[in-house]
């Protein structure tokens, strides 16, 4: 009868430490995420002046609310990149730089996904379009 | 006296208000901009700052601080040694304005707390400074007993039969002034109240405190923090002849590191507990190697 409890437990013991490792199972194959779809109010948006000032918030705030994901210096591999579905466009790709300041405004505060909302974040224009013009630095 | 100095405080604090209003129209106008994250939080070690998250944002904080130093090694410079924590959760239903309500091992204290940024320091200097109001009520949860026997350093001395729930509560109640002076470096000054309806019959009732604290950034998301509170002896106020039981100054300083929806603080302090009236009524710890512990303070941020 002990036996049989002791081979018990030791059944629910794997059991439990088999459902415990598997809680740190990281996603290995990241998918790449489908084309944006947005809207053309975003797509035609102008973007403020860039200066110094703008750059160097740009970078705090950069360096604050994105650098966990998306890294340094925009590569996306940030310590949370590791544990996405989706795999990050890199900021210094071409494909990345070549579109307009309103649509990487608006993938960068509206999200979709993983990527979250950032509207009630960071609540000051100012302050998003300074992030927008620190990002085409990382070019 | 006590009711002059209440009047008096009261006063200041109307006047104080009525000149915010004023101002704020002025801003209004010329559109000059708060300042961006004089500091990272709304938490500075133990103390508050003049920061309120964005309007419908919900914040929880951990804050936990172990043993004194003073055994080295011998119970891992006070990480074995019994330690307190409170976990706090706060809302801002409206902008510059917060509510919380926490909870604290020590004393099993239940605390509201409510928090005013009254003026925001701006860009172009148009408001220099940025001002907030901040109160604490604490109710002190411990078993009648706790008060009964005496064994306890600040229990209540009177009969057991006039115990009453009142004399469980205490108050804080706190004037800051803060301003970001440049990128790297913001620094605060304060003055508060503190009150405890029921005290053993060596202590006083009220505390009159200066406070100063601040960061100094090394980095985009590094500041070295540090606060510094100081009870003072006004003998107008006081209830006893000598200063034998009057509290220690409290002195804390640390390392913050923060993203977008966290502040990670860790630091070392003389002051026992995360209820600021505690701290101004109760710590007898001087400011001396051996009276410090590790502590830390995390806050994380919902916005809704």
């Amino acid at each position: 009868m002990k036996k049989g409890l002791s081979n018990l437990f030791s059944v629910l013991g794997m059991f439990a430490m088999t459902i415990a490792l598997f809680a740190f199972v990281v996603p290995q194959d990241q998918k790449v995420g489908a084309a944006w779809n947005v809207p053309a109010n975003y797509k035609s948006m102008k973007s403020i002046k860039a200066t110094p000032e703008t750059e160097k918030v740009g970078k705090l705030l950069y360096a604050k609310h994105c650098k966990s994901c998306h890294g340094g210096v925009g590569e996306g591999d940030g310590p949370k990149a590791a544990s996405m579905k989706t795999k990050m466009q890199s900021f210094k790709g071409a494909k990345f730089q070549a579109q307009s300041d309103g649509v990487i405004y608006y993938q960068s505060f509206v999200g979709r996904d993983e990527m979250p909302n950032f509207e009630k974040k960071i609540l000051d224009e100012e302050d998003r379009w300074a992030i927008v013009h620190y990002m085409r630095t990382l070019k | 006296m006590k009711n002059k100095m209440l009047f008096i405080i009261l006063l200041s604090l109307i006047s104080l208000v009525t000149f915010a209003q004023e101002d704020t129209t002025a801003v209004a106008e010329t559109k000059d901009k708060p300042v961006r994250s004089p500091f990272e939080s709304g938490y500075l070690i133990d103390a508050q700052t003049t920061v309120i998250p964005n309007p419908n944002t919900l914040e929880m904080v951990i804050q936990h601080k172990f043993g004194t130093i003073e055994n080295g090694h011998s119970d891992l410079w006070g990480i074995y040694a019994p330690a307190n924590i409170r976990i706090g959760l706060n809302y801002v239903p409206v902008k510059n304005f917060q509510i919380g309500a926490g909870i604290t091992k020590t004393k099993m204290a239940t605390d509201v707390n409510a928090k005013w940024t009254i003026l925001e320091q701006t860009r172009e200097n148009t408001i220099p400074v940025a001002v907030a109001l901040y109160g604490v009520m604490a109710i002190d949860g411990r078993n009648i007993s706790a008060f009964e026997t005496g064994q306890i350093r600040e229990a209540y001395s009177g009969p057991v039969g006039s115990f009453k729930f009142p004399d469980r509560l205490s108050y804080f109640s706190q004037l800051i002034v803060g301003r970001k002076f440049t990128d790297w470096f913001s620094l605060q000054a304060g003055v508060s109240f503190t009150h405890y309806n029921a005290v053993g019959v060596l202590y006083d009732h009220d505390k009159v405190g200066v406070h100063g604290n601040g960061r100094i950034k090394v980095s985009p998301q590094g500041s070295i923090i540090f606060t510094y509170d100081a009870p003072l002896k006004i003998k107008d106020i006081s209830e006893q002849l000598e200063w034998t039981n009057h509290p220690e100054p409290s002195l804390s300083f640390g390392y913050e590191i923060s993203t977008s929806t966290h502040a990670f603080q860790i630091y070392a302090g003389n002051a026992g507990s995360f209820l600021p009236q505690e701290n101004m009524m109760w710590n007898q710890k001087s400011i001396s190697k051996d009276n410090f512990a590790i502590g830390f303070t995390i806050t994380r941020l919902w916005g809704f």
